[in-house]
């Protein structure tokens, strides 16, 4: 009971001022969970439903619902259109829809024939009305009328539904604002920079949520929860160096023009197919310009410096990974081009090992590991299982190597393990970082009254240990609230998969949140000596542009998945039926 | 598209990995945090350097250290110096180990509102140990370097937990500079818990006990002695021929030849299974100050080793407190409390921490244990007289150990066999000659400020 009576204790007793401020710590967290609880709600709660594209009438007058842009064709129980006859393949076609309307068929190495209108094709367009043949099965490809597409539109739940984003925003919002509240009064020096940076902030966040209902869209929630993590943030640089709050907002604009372009040419699938060479050639280039303009900070050369401004190359070229990386799906199935972004992949990790950057190497690493499982059918998949080993063992050794060459990599590996040993050296990051969570305790010693405030910048609390100054800022639930954030995005991305259009949006999306998790597995167990420390931001909260940036890029692929009804900007509609009331 | 959406299973890995993390952490949280909070340095708890906590106290009350005072420790030079390894210097060469296990207790930490709501400077830590006793055992130390340590084997409490050297916390010694004769050798270190020493013939008390254990005949037994034994080659002595001896005799005189008969008949496995029971070679943490691990290893012995390490030579390694434990243990008829130095924490007139009693596991059994007892109660009469005290009966053994030097560490351990004051006991002086002759007036004048001490309490 008096643990509770605590709670609205300040340094002098239960005064006016400790209520206001203990109020504040307990709505804050509140406030956070309701936040998180709805959003978690509308995302993972949805019905899976299938959208219907086009049918496929067999000779019995059997109409068989073709739920994907790609199609997997054949006998076996796991395809998307299961044929199960004698004459047809395990696996014997793809069925893709083109951006123009039309479709495709692929023969997939099939021993039965793959004919259209009783000519043999081994990829041929088909047009409705044709009359396919799987190993002599013959079927007719039947538009869906624009009635049926309006009665299904009208028919699907729609996005957000019971679960208003909107409200959601409002309680974000107030979150917002008690967040200032607390720092105008703990940071009455920086009080205008406050207000200013956290009003720019709500504005933002209401003039994308305002412009996404004009287009018809409701799915704000992936936003939010960007939102959400990025008000902790700007706490956080607020508490640490308010002056950066303009320069998170600029990263913070910049990568929310990176999200909308992205996720608006991710709606065609050709155009976003065509991106993939662009953006590889521009991966290519990036850690080229690193390699010749690199700059040493910290002992990594990850960092140029163009007029003024700094930023990490490799923070934007996980986007172009990831866009050089998702594939469709018949390209899957013809095993094509899989050799080219091994290269790839290899090609970055030898730039990074060059570069001394180990965290953003591992990251990388797990966004292969997440793209090839996706790519890979039977046979390839173990050479590509065997490359990603390889890749592994290439990435130990040189771990071994660089900690015997470099020694700002051999003392973070040192201290690992043996923080409290070595307190005021190889473990100080680690131990300062256990202390402060500690003395937050569950709701935060309020915000900008924590001690990690004198760890920012070149110690690294506002980024690599943000984990911490979150939590002795605003608490541990709070800390614990972001991951859960956080983690519940990678299983949105999960669920959606089930639904989804092409291949290319559930690979660019698994391992857009692949990358995000790691990043946040490796700062979150880093700093509280699970795992050695590797200066990995944590996505949107850490202080950094290039990160924030990057952040938002990855953001956009899940925008791309999701396919609920009237959700996303980044998925056109499948019918105009659906925008009517 | 249905295999590639099962394959998303990757992304739900990492999502389950963060979430258990997380929840590990959680866990950790709960257990450390009041560790994690106040650990050396923490500017939550710290103010200029030191720990901002209120005062330590002793079993009686007087003070010892308060943080609220200029000079920090008390005002007597003999407690402040008797009482150093205890409290810390203000250099942080010893650390202040009590005051850091409790810090979390003193300030009202909370794993709810972390240090939120914390008060410093009203913490009150009270010891079990007595200012006065300390003191005691300092001047009888006289100077010399070794342990003082006396215990409560039915409470558990520590009355008495002495290192030398020492030196007065506020007029520190420039150790580097000024150890040419080597007199601040080791100065840093808390010897009754961070030494081990070779334990010479308090040993035999632990061969002993594994040998009536395994053949409770052999208290009837007669051993001769003529002066010397080889044992596969080697020869051990006895300063004398002791000639024809009882057991009571043999362990009264002392005699390596007598034990050495004793130890082979019992064998490597017996002697090392008693010493497993002893947790000879384990650490124990008392309020957070963890003992350091003893040594008897005889995987390499021949049979003179076996001869040897069965009288307390060899290789053999005790730290002062486990033997102490391990006195206590007899006392006990077999097991002992676990001893404690830390009695309670109170912050803000409300108690955070309160002491509770623990028992160690058995050491030996009942039988041995009070045949043990007259063994050592036979010796205290027949040849210490100079520890006996009016009114208790002490039960003790000496020891000479060589330790490759001319000067050899004086060893001396027991208990008193008393309902009122079951104190067991140890005493060890560095280069100290004869055990009996150096360590028994040690051990008497402390033993009877402890008792007088526990008399005052009523």
């Amino acid at each position: 009971m008096e643990v509770f009576l605590d709670f609205f204790r300040g340094p002098e007793g239960v005064t006016l001022l400790s209520v206001y401020h203990a109020i504040l710590r307990l709505s804050l967290p509140a406030l956070a969970l309701i936040i998180v609880i709805r959003s978690a709600k509308s995302l993972l709660g949805f019905r899976r439903e299938p959208e219907v594209w086009a049918w496929l009438r067999l000779a019995t007058g059997e109409l068989l619902p073709v739920t994907h842009w790609e199609n997997l064709l054949g006998r076996k129980k796991s395809a998307d259109i299961v044929l199960d006859f004698a004459t047809v393949s395990k696996n014997h076609a793809v069925l893709t829809k083109l951006d123009d309307g039309g479709w495709t068929v692929t023969d997939i190495g099939a021993k039965g024939r793959v004919e259209v209108n009783g000519n043999r094709v081994l990829s041929g367009r088909v047009n409705y009305g044709d009359t396919l043949s799987l190993g002599g099965l013959e079927m007719v490809l039947e538009p869906v009328s624009k009635e049926e597409a309006k009665l299904q539109a009208d028919s699907r739940t729609k996005a957000g539904k019971g679960h208003s984003p909107g409200l959601t925003l409002v309680l974000l919002t107030l979150f917002q604002l008690l967040a200032v509240l607390e720092l105008i009064f703990n940071r009455s020096e920086d009080r205008v920079t406050v207000m200013t940076a956290f009003g720019i902030l709500i504005g933002v966040q209401w003039l994308m949520f305002i412009g996404q209902k004009l287009i018809k869209r409701s799915g704000f929630e992936v936003e939010t929860i960007a939102f959400f993590l990025i008000s902790i943030g700007m706490g956080i640089c607020a508490s640490a160096n308010a002056g950066e709050m303009y320069k998170q907002l600029i990263a913070m604009g910049v990568g929310i023009a990176i999200f909308l372009v992205l996720g608006f040419c991710l709606r065609d699938l050709e155009r976003a197919k065509k991106l993939r060479y662009l953006a590889a050639a521009a991966g290519i280039l990036l850690f080229l310009a690193n390699l010749v303009l690199g700059r040493n900070i910290n002992g990594s050369r990850n960092w140029i410096y163009l007029g003024g401004f700094s930023f990490q190359p490799s923070e934007l070229v996980k986007i172009c990974f990831i866009l050089a990386g998702a594939s469709t799906m018949e390209r899957i199935v013809t095993r094509r081009n899989l050799w080219g972004f091994v290269v790839y992949t290899a090609f970055i990790g030898g730039c990074l090992v060059i570069l001394n950057d180990f965290g953003a190497a591992a990251i990388f690493f797990v966004g292969f590991l997440a793209i090839a499982l996706l790519r890979s059918s039977s046979y390839p998949s173990v050479v590509l299982i065997l490359v990603g080993v390889g890749m592994l063992a290439v990435l130990v050794l040189a771990a071994i190597l660089a900690i015997k060459h470099f020694p700002h990599v051999a003392n973070r590996f040192a201290g690992y393990g043996h923080i409290w040993e070595d307190s005021f050296n190889k473990g100080y990051q680690q131990t300062r970082s256990l202390m402060c969570i500690a003395a937050g305790g569950l709701f935060g010693l309020g915000l900008g009254n924590g001690w990690m405030q004198y760890m920012a910048g070149a110690g690294a609390s506002d980024t690599d240990l943000v984990f911490a100054y979150v939590s002795e800022e605003w608490g541990l639930l709070m800390a614990i609230m972001m991951i859960f954030a956080l983690a519940m995005l990678g299983l949105f991305v999960v669920r959606s998969a089930k639904v989804a259009r092409s291949s290319f949006y559930t690979i660019g999306a698994s391992a857009a949140m692949s990358i995000l998790m790691v990043q946040a597995i490796l700062n979150v167990f880093g700093t509280v000596d699970f795992l050695p420390l590797t200066g990995v931001t944590f996505p949107f909260v850490s202080n950094g542009g290039s990160s924030m940036m990057s952040c938002w890029g990855l953001l956009a692929f899940l925008k791309a998945c999701d396919t609920r009804q009237n959700a996303s900007f980044a998925v056109k509609l499948s019918s105009k039926g659906g925008d009517r009331k | 598209m249905k295999s590639i959406a099962k394959r998303t299973w990757f992304a739900l890995i990492l999502a389950c990995i963060l979430l258990f993390g997380v929840l590990t952490f959680a866990i950790r949280y709960f257990l450390y945090a009041d560790r994690w909070v106040s650990f050396t340095g923490s500017p939550h708890v710290y103010s200029h350097g030191r720990l901002d906590t209120g005062k330590i106290t002793d079993r009686s009350g007087e003070v010892l250290y308060s943080a609220d005072s200029k000079q920090l420790y008390s005002d007597s030079t003999k407690i402040r110096k008797a009482t150093l390894h205890l409290l810390g210097d203000k250099a942080g060469n010893i650390p202040p180990r009590l005051l850091r296990t409790y810090a979390s207790r003193l300030f009202g930490y909370d794993k709810l509102n972390g240090t939120a709501a914390m008060e410093t400077g009203g913490g009150e830590l009270k010891l079990t140990v007595s200012a006065q006793a300390q003191a005691v055992a300092l001047q009888a130390m006289n100077g010399r370097k070794g342990v003082v340590g006396v215990y409560n084997y039915r409470t558990g409490e520590v009355l008495c937990a002495l290192s030398c050297p020492t030196f007065d916390p506020l007029d520190p010694p420039n150790v580097e500079k000024e150890n040419s004769d080597g007199r601040w050798d080791g100065v840093y270190v808390y010897r009754l818990f961070h030494t081990s020493y070779t334990p010479g013939s308090i040993f035999k008390l632990t061969t002993l006990a594994a040998a009536l254990d395994k053949d409770p005949e052999l208290a009837n037994e007669t051993f001769v002695c003529e002066g010397s034994r080889i044992v596969n080659g080697e020869k051990i002595t006895c300063p004398k021929a002791h000639g024809e001896q009882s057991l009571q005799e043999a362990l009264a005189h002392s005699c390596n030849c007598a034990f050495a008969e004793i130890t082979l008949r019992t064998g490597k496995s017996a002697l090392t299974a008693q010493t497993e029971a002893i947790r000879l070679a384990e650490s124990i943490e008392i309020d957070g100050i963890k003992t350091v691990r003893g040594r008897f290893d005889l995987s390499d012995a021949e049979d003179n080793g076996l001869a040897w390490a069965g009288i307390g030579q060899y290789t053999v390694m005790v730290n002062p407190c486990q033997y102490m434990i391990w006195m206590g243990a007899i006392g006990g008829g077999g097991i002992a409390a676990e001893p404690y130095l830390v009695e309670s924490a109170r912050c803000g007139g409300k108690q955070t921490y309160a002491a509770e009693e623990k028992l160690t596991p058995r050491m030996v059994s009942r039988e041995t244990a009070a045949e043990l007892r007259d063994l050592m109660r036979y010796n205290v009469r027949e040849m210490y007289g100079s520890v006996d005290i009016p009114g208790v009966e002490v039960c003790a053994k000496s020891g000479t150990a060589e330790v490759g030097t001319d000067a050899n560490t004086a060893t001396f351990a027991g208990f008193i066999d008393s309902e009122k004051y079951p104190l067991a006991f140890i005493v060890v002086v560095e280069e100290g000659g004869a055990g009996s002759s150096t360590c028994a007036p040690i051990a008497r004048d402390v033993l009877q400020a402890c008792i007088n001490v526990l008399k005052g309490e009523g």
